[in-house]
């Protein structure tokens, strides 16, 4: 497989300055204002959770659930490792906020042409060797951009040899594997980082869509069958009482 | 008759006219001031019940025709003929409706025909979106009978009817499939939802699930609309075919209910259906509506032999059935949501609107075109001008 680009962000670092949602804003053109919650003019916001800084985001999952939900595949897994959207494919279906295990993309619900709105890894910056906007403003270190199996590894090496952490990486696991990685002192349920199932979830409905053809061959066959038979019946009546007569 | 006649203000008139003018204001509302003026929909309910209703029941109770043509053309049960166009032209109108109901759920509804040239073959909304293009198509064909015969120009219309009587068995059987198909994969939607979905409902056979509940739920809304043919438009109809349907939908219901059982048993949810929780009460509706009741009222003689009572007993078939769509798309995703979506009025009067524009529909077609037999025009008949 290909190198993927991937994030790690170290909430024991986070100051909480909220250099990462401006410089996002910035570079899509948003308001400046912050919110609490993520929306379709915040595509990373710092959450509060006691004294701990959480920085959510859209998680990059390694085997998208969006992209394998999205009918006309606007959402998209990059060869780079970025998750994107194109509006132009778009029809609003919004499945792929139904599909989200971790609930990020936002809908402009307040628009009449209402488009799907998330972070996409600043895809464009990174295909030119650039690091995401968010990474590149923070001042502490605590989102850090690399290849993804460097990045996994030095966040496994800071775990173990650091006391402090929890020994788990938010994101290693989770929906299968994300290209967002957390790592963190406090538990990641007391940091609203809820526990998404731990599987990729395109399979859930790959194997359904995998049963389609023998569903179509053998009931399509079955039915032709009772059909042969039916009419062989009726003809043989027919025949039945023609003879009698 | 001479001269302009005055439409008569009667209370049926009346109400339709508040629903077409509620459900003109939810559209204009809808595309004039977009889904936040319209609609209670948040990031965290996507759907609603447009597509909770409009689409998930609206499907669902189109499951009658199938069934019919499948029985009368394939297995060749031919006591259900006199019952098949009506049959066809309840999942019609419903598949109609379902597209017309899209144009509303859709952020972008002109982008409709995107699908038909953007392919993501990994997509279970894909494989839906050309079920219903395919089977509206093959539920057009299969009406359009009822329609050509009362063209006047002979040649056509004979040309026509010889050549659809041709590939009927073919658009039967495609029929079948695409149909059966069609209700597994809305079902198959939420197998994206593990985690979100709460376990009285998330199961890896919500496909199966869904089949299973369609098929006598569409035969239910089939009842209902040949009692009310008999009841108010002057029908002729052996209301023995009505007892002989119910006696299909009373098994099918059972099967149902085991699967459902069995299901939730073998994930050890079984414990969900006593905790003291809003969607246990949710559960408990949608089962008591759909398959409790319906089982022990369709065996009973008295309500076996009655037509009327076998209509309200399916009303309640197809309450439930409701009930149950409702808790997949509505209920089993709030708690994981942390909210409480309540719809706004608007989406209720979008979806109403539709729905009477249906039933209306049906109405007109069963007056003008040969639906079912009649009886000679009866006196209000001739009143209203509609025989």
């Amino acid at each position: 497989m290909e190198r993927t680009r991937a994030i790690l962000v170290d909430i024991t670092k986070c100051i909480g300055c909220r250099s990462c949602e401006q410089a996002c804003k910035e570079i899509h053109g948003f308001p400046k204002e912050t919110g609490a919650k993520l929306s379709p003019t915040a595509l990373t916001v710092i959450e509060e959770h006691g004294d701990k800084y959480v920085r959510r985001m859209c998680m990059h999952c390694q085997d998208p659930a969006c992209a394998s939900a999205c009918l006309v595949g606007a959402l998209k897994k990059t060869s780079l490792g970025p998750v994107t959207y194109d509006g132009s494919k778009c029809i609003g279906c919004r499945y792929c906020l139904v599909a989200c295990p971790f609930s990020v993309p936002r809908y402009e619900w307040t628009k009449l042409v209402p488009y799907v709105k998330k972070c996409d890894m600043c895809s464009a910056r990174q295909a030119k060797g650039q690091p995401p906007a968010c990474v590149e403003a923070c001042p502490t270190e605590a989102s850090i951009v690399g290849w993804r199996d460097e990045i996994l590894e030095e966040a496994q090496r800071g775990v173990l040899l650091d006391p402090k952490y929890v020994k788990h990486i938010y994101g290693s696991e989770e929906a299968g594997g994300t290209s967002v990685f957390f790592i963190s002192d406090v538990p990641f349920e007391k940091l609203g980082l809820t526990a998404a199932p731990q599987q990729a979830m395109p399979p859930l409905s790959a194997a359904a869509l995998g049963d389609v053809p023998t569903v179509v061959l053998v009931g399509g066959s079955l039915l032709a069958g009772l059909y042969w038979i039916s009419e062989r019946r009726n003809q043989v009546a027919a025949e039945e009482s023609r003879q009698i007569k | 008759m001479t001269g302009t006649r005055v439409p008569k203000i009667t209370m049926w008139r009346a109400i339709v006219a508040v629903i077409f003018a509620a459900g003109w204001y939810a559209t204009y509302a809808r595309f004039a001031l977009g889904f936040s003026q319209s609609t209670h929909l948040t990031d965290r309910q996507p759907w609603g019940l447009w597509v909770g209703l409009g689409t998930l029941c609206g499907v669902g109770l189109s499951a009658g025709g199938f069934g019919i043509a499948a029985a009368v053309y394939l297995l060749g049960f031919e006591r259900y003929r006199p019952v098949l166009r009506t049959a066809v032209l309840v999942s019609f109108l419903g598949y109609m409706s379902v597209i017309a109901g899209m144009m509303y759920e859709l952020g972008l509804p002109w982008r409709i025909w995107h699908p038909i040239f953007m392919w993501n073959r990994h997509s279970m909304l894909f494989e839906v979106s050309w079920c219903v293009m395919l089977y509206s198509t093959v539920l057009s064909l299969e009406f359009s009978p009822a329609l050509v015969e009362k063209i006047p120009w002979n040649g056509l219309r004979d040309w026509y009817l010889k050549q659809q009587h041709r590939i009927l068995i073919g658009l039967v059987l495609v029929g079948c499939v695409l149909s059966s198909l069609h209700q597994s994969f809305l079902g198959g939607l939420y197998l994206l939802t593990k985690g979100k979905l709460d376990p009285l409902w998330y199961t890896p056979y919500l496909t199966t699930l869904f089949y299973l509940s369609a098929i006598p739920a569409g035969l239910a809304v089939t009842v209902m609309a040949l009692y009310l043919c008999v009841r108010s438009l002057n029908v002729k109809l052996d209301t023995g075919i009505l007892s002989e349907l119910s006696r299909v939908i009373a098994p099918m219901i059972g099967l149902y209910g085991i699967f459902r059982f069995v299901d939730l048993s073998s994930r050890g949810a079984v414990s969900y259906m006593f905790r003291w929780r809003e969607e246990t009460f949710s559960f408990w509706l949608e089962l008591g509506l759909f398959v409790v009741a319906p089982l022990v009222l369709l065996n009973l003689e008295k309500v076996h032999n009655n037509p009327q009572r076998l209509y309200w007993t399916c009303s309640l078939v197809v309450m439930g059935f409701m009930t149950n769509r409702l808790n997949v798309s509505i209920t089993g995703l709030q708690a994981s949501a942390g909210i409480y979506y309540v719809p706004k009025w608007t989406e209720f009067a979008a979806t109403l609107m539709v729905l009477t524009a249906v039933v209306i529909a049906f109405r007109y077609a069963v007056i003008y075109l040969d639906i079912l037999p009649k009886n000679a025009a009866s006196r209000w008949m001739v009143k209203e001008g509609v025989a």
